[in-house]
């Protein structure tokens, strides 16, 4: 079979372009990486502020925004950078989904255990927001402010709290919260509309 | 109508102003322990890199495509028809919601994936 070496060399690169190649994989994935590092340090504090906001603590956000971080390198670091931003808050929504299901589960199992309250060690987000009642020992006005927000923000429908933080806070155009949120951009409009009318129907008329 | 809509614009802005401001307070400690989060999802793009795997394969690629090619090496041997669903439910066990998007976008990568791991086992 004298073609079959003949076919092969044909088909293999020589070893300096092999190494050109090797060389260029290195530095693509170089720059990817650089690019990576970029995303993540200008992402992670508006993440992790509304991580913080659907989840009501503090340590649980900060493992929300790490995991989704970790799956996002791990699964998405060779897409096109601009699609990292609405992949990350979908991973982000997944996971505080999960927290928010897993936390349900444990509440359940302490209070069909008896002697259990049910009020264990996850606090409320609403119990845990900031008295709205201001007085003089209220925090700074935009503390306040933000605290009656997540307040009105956890009485919504998730979809509708989601569309409000990717939108308002994140400032997600229609297109790209779509993909975080895993549905339609009319979808969106719809939930981000009411998300902002019962906000201004609590809001509205708060002067600072 | 446009009051209304001024006041929705007024309410966004606001909202937004004090979420920035929430954000850009941020104790030390938290955006130090956000930094080394990010340094720890780093760590394992770079360690991919010295390993030289570019960095557009997923890491839980050749996992995924070496199951996929048992899949189909088993389906090839077990009754037509019996197999397939309980594989697929045994692969979503092992693989994440994410993960499974990619089998959609980026079918040429796995259906080279799946053909090596095919060759691989004979």
């Amino acid at each position: 079979m004298p073609e079959e070496p003949l076919t092969r060399s044909a088909t293999l690169p020589a070893p300096a372009a092999r190494c050109a190649g090797r060389s260029a994989i290195r530095e693509a994935a170089l720059d990817t990486e650089r690019a990576l590092e970029r995303f993540l340090a200008g992402i992670e504090r508006r993440a992790f502020g509304i991580a913080r906001l659907a989840l009501g603590d503090h340590a649980e956000a900060e493992d929300a925004v790490q995991d989704a971080m970790i799956r996002l390198v791990r699964n998405y670091a060779g897409r096109p950078a601009e699609q990292w931003r609405p992949l990350f808050y979908r991973i982000l929504r997944n996971r505080i989904t999960d927290s928010q299901r897993r936390r349900k589960v444990r509440r359940a199992v302490i209070a069909w255990w008896p002697g259990g309250d049910g009020d264990g060690d996850a606090p409320d987000p609403v119990d845990s927001a900031a008295d709205p009642g201001g007085g003089p020992d209220a925090a700074l006005e935009g503390e306040e402010f933000l605290a009656r927000i997540q307040r009105v923000l956890a009485g919504l429908s998730s979809r509708q709290r989601e569309a409000f933080m990717l939108r308002n806070f994140e400032g997600m155009d229609v297109a790209q919260t779509a993909i975080a949120m895993g549905c339609s951009e009319g979808s969106v409009k719809t939930h981000y509309f009411r998300a902002l009318q019962a906000l201004q129907e609590v809001l509205g008329e708060w002067k600072t | 109508m446009e009051d209304m809509n001024e006041r929705m614009r007024e309410l966004e802005r606001r909202s937004r102003a004090a979420f920035d401001e929430g954000v850009a307070g941020l104790p030390v400690a938290t955006r130090t322990r956000l930094a080394r989060a990010r340094a720890t999802a780093l760590g394992e793009l770079r360690r991919r890199r010295l390993r030289g795997f570019p960095a557009w394969i997923p890491a839980g690629a050749v996992a995924a495509a070496a199951i996929a090619g048992v899949m189909l090496w088993q389906d090839e041997r077990a009754p037509p028809g019996e197999t397939a669903l309980a594989q697929f439910e045994d692969l979503d066990l092992v693989a994440g919601a994410e993960d499974f998007d990619m089998f959609a976008e980026d079918g040429d990568f796995y259906a080279w994936a799946t053909d090596e791991a095919a060759r691989d086992m004979g």
